[in-house]
């Protein structure tokens, strides 16, 4: 018998957009006409779909991992002498294999809806689905018209014809599914949304499913950018961590109006306020999720990320983006005025807080969208090229985001409905004085020439410590003793403690940024053996470059010794390979890490005489950045990981202030 | 308050948040951005001294000259015009000869480009857009033939 | 035909998962508002159990419990306008019913007949490799010498073998670092070190780049008469401008020659370009300057239909108006070089018939012919592609 992996994938493929297309249609229709017959298909074809997806996506990998070149996708993205784990994430590491992954992970959160969404109410969850059949349908579309991955070639070539190894490492290929699980994520957000719409009314379960879903969505998008960011500062050799380079925009994007659902989300479930807003920041984020999906994949930017230059692949995203984008506002513009508004609340109050950072998160997003955009259109319509680089961002996103820090620690002691600011800052005083502190040191520190970066470190500590003292004044020490204390910060909800979690890890990632941008030392030179030099307190001596062997590539490494204090501290071999049977060169950066801190030093060519060009930087609690984003993270799952049935229980008006949850 | 009171200051703060950032853009906008020059451009004078401009087209053959502490001089050239360029910094992997690149920094009025940040193509099929572009209207570059 | 069984298993798996739950589903509807009040009456117990945690002070509990109660009643209201639940109506079911049984499978096998290949079994690198030599085509050869390197990378033979493999099939990338590894390890000969100034100048698009030039260079230091690294050195300096020193080497390369190499008329165009004036023994002869430059700018299909255009046109002359040996000579060069074996047979035959009274000139052409004969390749080697 002969083996049919690639075909049975296909057809599953096929067959998974037939069944998308009756998941489009019959769970609405009976959610609209109240047939509870038609509602009942949405769970079990969601299943199904996942199923099917899952089978073409199985077979696809099948074909890599047997250098099947008969396969086009294979011949074009693969070689049979990658490594095992190369040829895996090569599936995803095209055009065609990653928009497969885009739509399984799609089909996965609408299996995850039906099997944990039994206590939504039957006509929400099948309407909602049927929404996330929608886009299903029009993706899966969209891979067997422009991008199928399992077209054959007969017959078949011999070798397949990708061997870069830029691409040949485990931080990308990790990164793509991250960062998908994230943007895909928000689509259910944005189909009970729209479902919201469709039907008219908002169910007290919307306020409730709405949050956890974006929660999840965020998680999964945090980690993606932060690992995307890693593996650019440490891969590509230029130390830099950041580049405000538009792929980088089209996930940071949704990033920031996710964050804003998420806390619109909070108002509406716990106060019942703010749906209407809610519902358009979901349709919003969602949107942005596929605005990122079009500018990597149309080949509108060209860069590394952009797999697809062929024009009809851009022509139909752009087609999707269109009907989803335009078809979900105007469906707003009709229906939201008919949904019913939530609770009041005083402009000073948790609610306000939480208003305040929407509309700083929403305003930020909109300048990172206007810079990223802006030198498309400008093409399109003027044929003007222009490049929008780091200061544009830094000038426009950097005040939007001085507001938004100094508010957060006070948004959580404020209490619902009406807060009293005054009382509320008369218990940061002790967050308000560590951060005072931290700015007189750094201002000590920094000199007269950098003396910014001291308000601005003093504002990121301001953040770290107002989150500690608010999870501390929650556990009341001062009032029950520290044996109690510690038990009731024990038993605080999960929830709060997700707050605190993640807005620790906003002002760690805040204060990594600001003290390397601001105390960063950097050090281009060449040096000959036994050649030293100082950099930030260390002392770097040269001891000459060796030529070594790796499995498939030859490398010259220049070996450094790194001395503190007059002893040897570390060794640093920063190399330049180059793949043999490619003649490709690459830079392979060589990192230490102090403490929070690292030494990072790249090489140039290294010339005849046995020298070398070299790049070298200290760059001051850079790894914060990172270690911030996990911990917002790891609030984001703690959050997600309570389960109560969350309420806000108001203020009543002219009473002293007490804390509330 | 009363529920309009509330609504207008709502509405005024948001307001207010969105004029600032608006106002944000629209300052960034007219000073931050940075155009794209070929050399034609560049020996055509239209460029500004000292103002801050992307310099794209193919490393000219023969004219990479390294220097001490990693400062380099090359010459940009679309086959009708050359730009020397001095930059100092590692380059990139596949900055070489005969191939595209853009370098980002200043024209200053000894002709010389100061760059501070060079991009070379990412990998051997990647040549960057602008540059790109730029050849193709001076039919100097066949489009993407390297489709092996 | 077991993969159209499999087929249909998994469509009647689809289809089932549309019967299956609508024969299952009760008919009716009506659970929203119990659905609200039973979030609210949740809501209200979690109030309670955050008092009794202390997390919240009786007074907030007390305004939050009202606020919820509130909610709680107007849920219980019965749910305006008529959403009341009806039994599913027939029409809709049987729509519903008959997209799963025709629609679904039609569709698929239908979309699929158009988009697969139900004919093409899977193919494995190592089930290929592992079939009969006869049955291998040339790329799978190549694939089986790539993984041998692969595994010996230290294999200078292996690389040199491979390397004239790669140009010929155009993969001029892979040709100059196989030739890199082959010197590498091997060490340098002029033929290897021309051959890599060749294969990176193809990969540049002719353009004679500062790697390619080196290698050249390091060429004429091992054999300072060998004519293919001069003949590309001279091309470099043509490139870049220095016309005088060009026109110079062209020279000095033409005057080594016989005159019926089948580099000659590309180094003649090319000193003509550069604007020098050909030695007199070569005086007019081959293309213009301008069809060289123009040759250089083509696409490879259309430089090779302009090829073929000047040769047919040489053809059609001389078999009018004749000419002299010479020109039958490079005519039936022309075709060898271009593969045309036959052609080039048929012109020394022309071409032999109307010089029988001309002793010198037949022996030009069989000398012609006989390098026709033993070596039908001597094209893959000629420097004559000035790009």
């Amino acid at each position: 018998m002969m083996a049919m992996t690639v075909e049975f994938g296909h057809y599953a493929l096929v067959l998974a957009l037939v069944l998308s297309l009756v998941q489009s249609c019959l769970p609405i229709y009976g959610a609209l006409k109240g047939d509870r017959r038609l509602m009942a298909v949405a769970g079990p074809v969601s299943g199904m779909l996942f199923l099917l997806v899952g089978l073409s996506f199985a077979a696809l990998t099948s074909a890599y991992l047997s250098s099947d070149f008969s396969v086009q996708n294979v011949y074009e993205n693969s070689h049979s002498l990658k490594p095992l784990i190369y040829k895996i994430t090569g599936v995803w590491g095209n055009h065609e294999g990653s928009m497969l992954l885009w739509v399984l992970i799609l089909v996965f959160f609408a299996a995850l809806v039906s099997a944990f969404g039994r206590s939504i109410p039957d006509t929400l969850r099948a309407a909602s689905l049927g929404v996330q059949g929608w886009v299903s349908a029009a993706f899966l579309l969209f891979i067997l018209a422009t991008s199928n991955p399992f077209l054959r070639l007969q017959p078949a070539p011999a070798e397949g014809q990708d061997l870069n190894p830029i691409l040949q490492d485990i931080g990308l290929a990790i990164h793509p599914p991250l960062l998908y699980l994230g943007y895909v994520g928000f689509s259910i957000t944005f189909s009970f949304a729209v479902a919201a719409l469709i039907l008219g009314r908002i169910d007290a379960a919307w306020a409730r499913w709405v949050r956890p879903w974006a929660l999840l969505a965020w998680l999964f998008l945090t980690l993606g950018i932060a690992m995307g960011s890693y593996w650019a500062y440490y891969e590509l050799g230029w130390g830099g961590w950041w580049f405000w380079d538009p792929v980088e925009n089209a996930s940071f994007m949704p990033w920031l109006a996710g964050t804003a659902l998420l806390h619109s989300a909070l108002v509406m479930e716990k106060r019942n306020a703010l749906k209407v807003w809610t519902i358009l920041l979901a349709i919003l984020t969602f949107s942005l999720s596929l605005l990122g999906t079009f500018l990597v994949r149309s080949g509108v930017l060209t860069s590394v990320h952009a797999f697809a230059t062929d024009p009809a692949r851009g022509v139909f995203i752009l087609a999707i983006l269109c009907v989803f984008i335009g078809g979900s506002l105007t469906l707003y513009a009709w229906r939201a005025p008919m949904l019913k508004q939530g609770g009041l609340f005083a402009p000073v109050s948790r609610e306000g807080a939480l208003v305040l950072n929407n509309l700083l998160l929403t305003a930020a997003c909109a300048a990172v969208f206007v810079g990223t955009l802006y030198p498309l259109a400008l093409e399109a319509i003027a044929n003007e090229k222009i490049s929008v680089g780091p200061p544009f961002f830094n000038l426009t996103f950097g005040p939007l985001m001085i507001p938004l820090l100094i508010a957060v620690p006070f948004g959580p002691y404020l209490s619902w409905k009406r807060g009293d600011l005054l009382a509320v800052a008369q218990r940061l005083w002790a967050a308000f004085g560590i951060a005072i502190i931290a700015m007189l040191a750094a201002a000590w520190l920094s000199g007269a020439e950098r003396i910014l970066a001291a308000p601005a470190v003093g504002l990121a500590v301001w953040v770290i410590a107002g989150s500690i003292s608010e999870i501390l004044s929650r556990a009341r020490f001062r009032d029950v003793g520290i044996g109690t204390g510690i038990s009731r910060l024990a038993g605080l909800p999960r929830s709060a403690w997700g707050t605190a979690l993640g807005h620790m890890g906003l002002g760690i990632t805040a204060l990594g940024i600001v003290v390397t941008s601001a105390f960063e030392v950097e050090a281009i030179r060449s040096v000959q053996p036994e050649d030293r030099f100082e950099l930030s307190g260390y002392e770097v001596v040269f001891r000459g470059v060796a030529p070594r062997r790796g499995a498939n590539f030859t490398e010259d490494v220049a070996h450094f010794d790194i001395y503190s204090g007059g002893a040897k501290v570390t060794e640093l071999e920063p190399t330049k390979r180059l793949y043999t049977a490619r003649q490709m060169p690459t830079t392979e950066s060589a990192i230490a890490t102090f403490g929070f801190s690292q030494l990072y030093i790249s090489i140039g060519e290294v010339r005849e005489d046995g020298g070398v060009d070299l790049r070298a930087y200290h760059k001051p609690l850079i790894t914060l950045i990172w270690l911030g984003t996990l911990v917002m993270a790891a609030g984001g799952a703690v959050s997600l990981s309570d389960r109560r049935l969350r309420v806000g229980a108001p203020k009543r008006a002219r009473q002293q202030p007490s804390p509330a949850e | 308050m009363t529920r309009k009171q509330r609504r207008l200051t709502l509405i005024a703060s948001a307001g207010a948040v969105l004029a600032v950032a608006a106002g944000l853009i629209l300052f960034a906008l007219n000073d931050q951005i940075v155009f794209f020059q070929s050399p034609t451009d560049i020996a055509a004078k239209t460029v500004p001294e000292g103002s801050r401009i992307r310099l794209g087209g193919l490393v000219e053959d023969g004219t990479v000259v390294k220097g001490d502490h990693g400062e380099v001089r090359f010459s940009v050239t679309d086959t009708e015009a050359s730009v020397p360029v001095i930059y100092i910094g590692l380059l990139p992997d596949l900055f070489r000869e005969g191939q595209g690149v853009v370098a980002e920094g200043v024209m200053k009025p000894d002709g010389v480009f100061h760059a501070d940040k060079v991009l070379a193509k990412h990998d051997e099929n990647y040549m960057p857009k602008e540059v790109a572009e730029a050849l193709k209207d001076k039919g100097v570059w066949q489009g993407d033939k390297k489709a092996n | 035909m077991i993969i159209w069984i499999v087929f249909a298993i998994l469509t009647a798996f689809a289809a089932l998962s549309i019967l299956v739950p609508m024969a299952r589903a009760r008919a009716g509807d009506g659970e929203r508002a119990s659905h609200d009040a039973e979030v609210y009456r949740a809501q209200l117990g979690e109030i309670d159990k955050d008092l009794e945690r202390g997390l919240i002070d009786e007074e907030s509990a007390q305004a939050a419990r009202t606020e919820i109660a509130r909610r709680l009643i107007a849920a219980a209201k019965p749910p305006e306008g008529g959403e009341k639940g009806r039994p599913g109506s027939g029409l809709p079911l049987r729509l519903a019913q008959l997209a799963a049984i025709v629609f679904v499978p039609l569709a698929a096998i239908g979309l699929y007949l158009e988009l697969g290949a139900p004919n093409l079994p899977d193919q494995p690198l190592a089930e290929r490799l592992a079939a009969r030599p006869t049955q291998q085509d040339l790329p799978l050869l190549i694939a089986r010498v790539e993984k041998h390197l692969s595994d010996n990378p230290q294999d200078g033979q292996g690389w040199d073998v491979l390397a004239p493999v790669y140009m010929r099939m155009g993969r001029t990338s892979d040709a100059a670092a196989a030739y890199r590894n082959a010197i590498r390890i091997l060490g340098p000969t002029v033929d290897r070190q021309s051959n890599l100034g060749e294969a990176l100048t193809m990969a540049n698009q002719g353009i004679v780049s500062a790697d390619a030039r080196a290698a050249f260079e390091r060429a004429v230091e091992i054999d300072e008469r060998a004519i293919k690294p001069r003949f590309f050195l001279a091309l470099a300096l043509g490139q870049e401008g220095k016309n005088d020193e060009a026109a110079a080497a062209w020279k000095s390369i033409l005057d080594e020659a016989q005159g019926n190499e089948p580099w000659v008329p590309a180094a003649l165009a090319e000193l003509e370009k550069v604007g020098g004036e050909p030695p007199q023994r070569f005086a007019r002869s081959g293309p213009s300057a301008g069809d060289v430059a123009a040759a250089s700018q083509m696409s490879e299909a259309d430089r090779a239909q302009m090829i073929e255009g000047m040769v047919a046109g040489l053809e059609e002359r001389l078999r009018s108006e004749g000419g002299d040996a010479e020109e039958w000579v490079r005519l039936i060069r022309a075709y060898t070089v271009l593969g045309r074996q036959d052609k080039a047979m048929e012109t020394f035959e022309l071409a032999a018939a109307s010089f029988e009274d001309d002793p010198a000139a037949l022996d030009k052409l069989k000398a012609a012919r006989q390098a026709l004969e033993t070596d039908p390749d001597e094209g893959g080697e000629e420097p004559t592609q000035s790009n």
